[in-house]
């Protein structure tokens, strides 16, 4: 399956974004979030702290509705699903 | 007009569109680039999420603070200091409902937009941290 995946902000910088991506099918978020930032460890390190759980700053969206850290780990990813991964906001 | 672009706005005439029939009162609220020994300011949206936050931000403002118009614009890309970010634009037939529309959407998009400004400073460059920590900054 295909996911396209998103980071913004700091995390772009550390992980690039727009990044779609062949997946095997089956795969879950988080783990599928950690596969791709293990790639790049200042990226990995920004993401996750050293149990390999999501930082408490980190907000995540699967397409484009929130997804809370404790749902990460469980929920199912579809093929054409976008994920995105971000800071807390600093508009205005 | 609710948008996220890299073009400035015409302030003067967002003033005179939103006096629709009823207006007593326009309040205009316009963020700029401080100049905190920056050179510049970069924005980044991610643009559909922060667009659809926009747009129920500007309902719910209506509804709760009897706007008559509403106009938001959230500049996005390189700005230079003195250059508007945001600019909000509400009328309303009174002027408590009009300043406290102005001011629920300025909290609102502090809180829920996903926007990210970086500073590129003089001496180096800073994200600026977002004010809402986890839990509370929930775009909906």
């Amino acid at each position: 399956m295909t996911i396209k995946v998103r980071f913004f902000a700091r995390f772009r910088e550390l992980l690039g974004t727009d990044l779609i991506l062949d997946y095997p099918a089956g795969a879950t978020l988080a783990p599928f979030v950690r596969d791709i930032a293990m790639k790049k460890k200042d990226g990995y390190d920004a993401l996750f702290d050293e149990h390999g759980t999501f930082r408490e700053f980190v907000i995540i969206m699967r397409n484009g509705k929130r997804v809370e850290h404790g749902d990460a780990a469980a929920l199912p990813l579809a093929d054409g699903d976008e994920v995105a991964i971000f800071p807390p906001v600093a508009g205005g | 007009m609710i948008a996220i672009q890299t073009e400035d706005v015409n302030i003067g005439n967002l003033i005179e569109e939103a006096k629709r029939a009823g207006t007593g009162a326009v309040v205009v609220f316009d963020g700029i680039v401080r100049d905190d020994d920056i050179r510049e300011m970069e924005l980044e949206a991610y643009e559909e999420v922060a667009l659809a936050e926009l747009e129920k931000i500007a309902d719910e403002a209506t509804r709760e603070h009897h706007l008559l118009h509403v106009d938001i614009i959230h500049r996005i890309g390189r700005l230079a200091v003195g250059e508007n970010i945001l600019i909000i634009v509400v009328s309303a037939g009174h002027r408590p409902d009009a300043y406290a529309g102005s001011r629920f959407i300025i909290e609102a998009i502090k809180k829920h937009v996903p926007i990210w400004k970086k500073e590129l400073r003089k001496d180096g460059d800073r994200w600026v941290p977002g004010e809402h920590p986890h839990g509370t900054n929930t775009p909906r």
